[in-house]
């Protein structure tokens, strides 16, 4: 037992820090919440499967176009909605989250719901690890999951948009007045973010099937994620997804799979109290209040 | 440079500010501020606490937009462009309060401005070797090369460094006009002195300066002009050495009694 502990622990931790990167990252950079997250991630599935069902194209070739589309659905969002209330936060979090209703609750309108949708795995069968088998899919979002993480610090560090990325997350103003246009990069990041939602979903989705309340759960799942890390901290965002994820593999195994969905709305509320401004995070505000 | 002026007066003329009023809520903070600059001169603002020199600032280089008047540089009106439009036609600036990039190296600071479309225009549309020419400009403002400041955090350099990174991004830039904010503040006399070659090196180079300042004796050593303001409006233009021999201006400095 102790052995499918550690085994899913460790995909159920990559799993969330796959989920939570892209809110992550769009927080970090440009300090926007973006709560239409899970909406862009269910949004992604089902791009996806309408792209391979519909217009029968090749299974990547719809994935990648789905991320794509994501990605400019996150873009047009901050285009048209969140640059009219770009600073004030309470007005983000409203305007995401108002977003991310339409899309959910549009497709649960157009009556995508059932067990046909679903996204095909990437390639079948399992492997042995010890006495547990775990299926490929799986070995594919811990591989992905990882390069993905790998590849997302090369680029903040190494290209000419990462540094940009870096230059508006540390200082706006300054980065304003040697010519970067920050609008466009919290665009960018907006848009990367979803990008990130629309991999995630593509990777995690065939496990089970596409539902519009997932969405909710995913926005939950990486709020939690980033909330207990620290926002806007990527290190923390990995430390705090394999705090939780082995946390609900061990409530899963312990006491049932619907207490699962508990842990992070309890470890929210502790870490809140405790360390509002996350294990690794750097909010001088909740630091130095009086 | 089609857009020049003809005029022969204007020879030269790089920036041009009239009537420039801004107010917040109530508060006149500049008022019909009018003011010509051409290209070498190192011209001071001065003035009391609150007399709205930072605010001119912000209003030249767009972190403001004017309520009224009209700002030109080198020909083409500017006023109410994005900030990061401004700095790409050539106007840098520094903070009053300092604003590195805190978690960057020094020289990684440098490599923001570097990317800039100004700057790739300038050199040619090729980049070359950044980090290479990040390090001349951090020489160039006094850095010793590959030193161990080079490579800190900016957030954690000594202040006389930071002040020199604030200058070097300017320089990174390739900005033509180049408006320091107080660069003077905080430093010591060692460190004045070496600062101040480094502007007056500027101007020889053919840049122009603009310098908020509160330490009047160091900048009339540099200035070719200064405007004094006070509550916003200019009451004195001229050499340093007559505007501070004028009543009104004795009078904002020293208070009316």
């Amino acid at each position: 037992m102790w052995e499918v502990a550690l085994i899913y622990g460790f995909i159920n931790s990559v799993i969330l820090a796959l989920t939570a990167l892209g809110f992550s990252l769009t927080f970090g950079i440009s300090g926007v919440s973006n709560f239409a997250y899970g909406a862009m991630y269910i949004f992604a599935g089902f791009a996806s499967w309408l792209l391979l069902n519909k217009l029968a194209l090749p299974f990547f070739l719809s994935a990648a176009i789905a991320v794509i589309l994501t990605a400019g659905l996150g873009a047009a969002m901050y285009r048209f909605v969140l640059l009219r209330v770009r600073g004030l936060v309470i007005s983000e979090v409203i305007a995401t989250f108002g977003v991310g209703l339409i899309i959910l609750e549009l497709f649960r309108y157009l009556g995508f719901s059932g067990f046909e949708y679903t996204l095909p795995v990437f390639s079948d069968g399992s492997l042995l690890i010890g006495n547990t088998y775990v299926d490929y899919q799986r070995i594919w979002i811990v591989g992905v999951g990882i390069v993905l993480a790998i590849g997302l610090y090369l680029f903040t560090h190494y290209t000419k948009i990462g540094l940009a990325f870096r230059g508006i997350a540390q200082d706006e103003h300054t980065a304003l007045s040697l010519g970067i246009n920050s609008d466009r990069i919290a665009g960018l990041s907006v848009a990367f973010g979803s990008g990130l939602a629309a991999i995630a979903a593509i990777l995690i989705l065939p496990r089970g099937t596409i539902a519009v309340n997932d969405g909710y759960d995913v926005l939950i799942n990486a709020m939690a994620v980033c909330i207990i890390g620290g926002l806007g901290s990527s290190v923390g965002v990995v430390l705090a997804s394999f705090l939780i994820g082995y946390a609900q593999i061990m409530t899963d195994i312990l006491s049932g799979p619907h207490w699962k969905m508990i842990i992070s709305l309890v470890a929210i509320l502790v870490i809140l109290v405790v360390k509002p401004s996350g294990l690794l995070g750097k909010q001088k505000e909740l630091e130095e209040r009086i | 440079m089609s857009d020049q002026n003809n005029h022969q007066k204007d020879a030269g003329l790089i920036l041009r500010v009239e009537n420039l009023s801004k107010s917040f809520g109530g508060v006149k903070a500049v008022v019909s501020v009018s003011f010509d600059l051409y290209e070498g001169q190192l011209l001071g603002v001065i003035g009391p606490n609150g007399s709205g020199k930072t605010t001119l600032v912000n209003l030249i280089t767009g972190f403001l937009k004017p309520d009224q008047g009209k700002i030109v540089y080198k020909g083409k009106e500017i006023n109410g462009w994005a900030p990061y439009r401004i700095a790409r036609i050539g106007i840098a600036r520094t903070f009053q309060m300092i604003r590195p990039f805190a978690e960057l190296p020094s020289f990684k600071n440098l490599i923001i401005p570097l990317y800039s479309p100004r700057v790739k225009a300038l050199s040619g549309g090729k980049y070359g070797d950044l980090d290479a020419v990040a390090k001349d400009y951090l020489e160039e403002v006094g850095f010793e090369r590959e030193s161990a400041v080079t490579y800190k955090s900016a957030g954690s350099l000594p202040h006389g460094y930071l002040k020199r990174l604030e200058l070097a991004k300017c320089l990174a830039l390739r900005a033509d006009l180049i408006i320091l904010d107080e660069l003077f503040s905080g430093l010591s006399i060692a460190e004045l002195a070496s600062i101040v070659p480094i502007i007056e090196k500027l101007i020889s180079e053919g840049k122009t300066v603009i310098m908020i300042e509160h330490r009047l004796r160091e900048l009339f050593r540099i200035a070719d002009r200064v405007v004094v303001l006070n509550y916003g409006s200019v009451i004195a233009e001229g050499i340093p050495s007559e505007v501070m021999e004028r009543p009104e201006v004795r009078k904002a400095y020293l208070g009316s009694e």
